[in-house]
């Protein structure tokens, strides 16, 4: 959590905090780390520790919108599948089942290069990929409140099922999906870090996968470079998914029933 | 087998060939469904250079002049052919392609995955056994660490450190070019340019069935016969490898499943980053060359591949858990 937390302060304080642009070039390329480029400098000559503080943004970004797109959908497939049970809930878990046998970075990598480069066409298709998990952990959590006594009177009074579902179940599942959102987006980082490390992020901004894919590109890890170019960037990667991750679970713990009572028994 | 055994087999199959199906029909779609002529996709950018005749030409050898469904119809004949068509940017076919790399990648990925899963599998069973000990923390530490780790970034390091800092080890390729080895020495070149692609997979595929065993590990432990076999007087060790790790290791068969697309995933980047001549590296050059119909072809046999793992894996599981067979 402080880590997310320092993050995201990086991230949006960008301007006030990073000691460069990182579109400029301000010194000559390749320079080690010194007091003024505190990570040194990149092959066109940009400081590279600027660059890292800007990364932050698209980086946080991508991987939160993506996952909120993600358990969106994932969420309502999953309050429609457990409410309505019967035929309905059959056929959306088979579609469930579905999405998570397809080998999931081929199909984005296949979807990104055919779309073009750009971080929204990014977003859209994670999130359009990754809502099966989401879907399935709040059915089961769905499944436990639809048998609870104030549901079920709700539904005695007559209320119409699209309302039940929105007063009523809505709001106990949203804990749970806040919990999926985090995990989601923990692995969306991580998918968009491997996009554009494979050249198919957008080249009008950097995220810390594309400065990993300029590295690469240029070899740096040939040189004794990449103590400075590769190791930072990566860690930061590793700190935001850790971060998001163990949040994640430590709020998916109180909350998801199926977890609880495995602990438990 | 009886009855009930088949149908958990046909809804699975049917599910597979679902998938398959979804698969075939998203790459016939895509490149007809998106802006501009197909022709782009099908046959490369240099169609806008053509005059019209030859681009006629292109149309109707790529039978984009007949109606869709008859278009549908000869790409599924030849699919079923084998005929994956032709790479624009190498004029070569798409099958055989495939077929050159993909012996490099079952080799990696392969090794990898009983690799990860036998590391994974004791260390978190020795995990929990020593539950809350420094040594249960530091690996999960450890294994947390490699989860949320990228696993392109994690090559790059070992690239670094290893082969270009130490010098031990290979870092390009699979085989030293230029050479003619036989016999030993061909084993040998070959294990050296495994080892790091080998090493950067499996660190990221361990901690998935370490966290998996662990857990399912305590919760056997704390079951009635454990207690029981305790009383016994069964010895410590025999409780642990002959009581609970046989129990516990159930889930490690299901994990073990949902993996396969991540491991693919993984094997994608870890492949380009080494220039490792597998699928996943040849998925990256398709990128690169916006050689459209290659991606389309490596797509689809990744996710062949992945299905027949899945198939694999629900053949196996009867046979280590008796519950499923009875029922």
């Amino acid at each position: 959590m402080l880590l997310l937390g320092a993050l995201a302060l990086a991230a949006t304080l960008a301007p006030l905090v990073s000691p460069y642009d990182p579109e400029q070039t301000v010194a000559d390329p390749f320079l080690p780390p010194s007091r003024e480029h505190l990570l040194g400098t990149n092959d066109v000559g940009q400081d590279i520790l600027s660059e890292l503080i800007y990364g932050a943004r698209i980086s946080l970004t991508v991987g939160s919108l993506a996952a909120a797109l993600a358990v969106g959908i994932g969420t309502t497939v999953g309050v429609v599948a457990g409410f309505s049970g019967g035929w309905t809930d059959v056929v959306l878990m088979r579609i469930v089942d579905l999405v998570l046998v397809i080998p999931f970075l081929p199909l984005v990598i296949l979807l990104a290069a055919y779309l073009g480069p750009s971080y929204w066409n990014i977003i859209i298709v994670i999130g359009v990929l990754a809502w099966a998990r989401p879907a399935r952990v709040t059915r089961s959590q769905v499944l436990q409140v639809r048998s609870l006594d104030y549901v079920e009177a709700a539904r005695a009074m007559g209320a119409r099922p699209v309302r039940v579902m929105a007063r009523h179940v809505l709001p106990a599942v949203l804990p749970l999906a806040m919990a999926q959102f985090i995990v989601a987006a923990s692995n969306a980082i991580l998918i968009e870090a491997s996009l554009a490390f494979l050249g198919l992020g957008d080249p009008t901004a950097k995220s810390w996968g594309t400065v990993l894919y300029y590295a690469q590109v240029r070899n740096a890890f040939l040189s004794g470079a990449w103590v400075w170019w590769v190791l930072p960037p990566g860690l930061l990667i590793t700190a935001a998914t850790l971060g998001f991750a163990l949040t994640g679970l430590s709020l998916e713990e109180r909350l998801n029933p199926r977890v609880r009572r495995a602990r438990a028994s | 087998m009886d009855s009930a055994v088949w149908r958990f087999f046909a809804g699975r199959g049917a599910q597979y060939l679902l998938v398959l199906a979804l698969t075939v029909a998203l790459n016939f779609a895509l490149p007809r469904m998106m802006p501009g002529s197909p022709l782009v996709f099908l046959a490369g950018e240099d169609v806008g250079f053509l005059d019209a005749e030859q681009r006629a030409q292109l149309y109707a050898l790529h039978g984009l002049d007949q109606p869709r469904w008859r278009q549908f119809l000869t790409y599924v004949a030849n699919l079923a052919r084998g005929e994956l068509g032709y790479s624009f940017q190498r004029g070569r076919p798409i099958a055989a392609m495939i077929g050159e790399r993909l012996p490099w990648t079952l080799l990696l990925v392969g090794l990898s995955l009983v690799i990860a899963t036998a590391l994974g599998a004791a260390l978190g069973a020795l995990a929990a056994w020593r539950r809350g000990s420094a040594f249960d923390l530091g690996t999960l530490g450890v294994a947390v660490f490699f989860e949320s780790a990228p696993p392109f970034w994690l090559g790059m390091i070992l690239i670094a450190v290893f082969g270009a800092g130490l010098g031990w080890l290979p870092i390009f390729g699979a085989a030293t070019a230029g050479q003619a080895l036989a016999g030993w020495a061909l084993l040998v070149d070959r294990a050296r340019h495994l080892a790091l692609p080998l090493a950067t997979l499996t660190l990221i595929n361990v901690p998935g069935t370490l966290l998996i065993t662990r857990y399912s590990m305590l919760s056997v432990l704390g079951e009635q016969y454990i207690a029981t076999a305790r009383a016994k007087g069964v010895r410590e060790q025999d409780v642990l490898r002959r009581h609970a790790t046989r129990n516990a290791l159930l889930p490690v068969a299901t994990v073990f499943m949902l993996n396969l697309g991540y491991v693919a995933s993984g094997a994608t980047v870890v492949e380009t980053v080494f220039s490792y001549p597998g699928v996943g590296r040849l998925l990256y050059e398709a990128v690169l060359n916006r050689d459209y119909p290659v991606l389309q072809g490596t797509f689809l046999i990744i996710t062949v591949s992945v299905i027949a793992a899945n198939i694999a894996a629900d053949m196996l599981y009867p046979l280590l858990d008796p519950r499923v067979r009875r029922r």
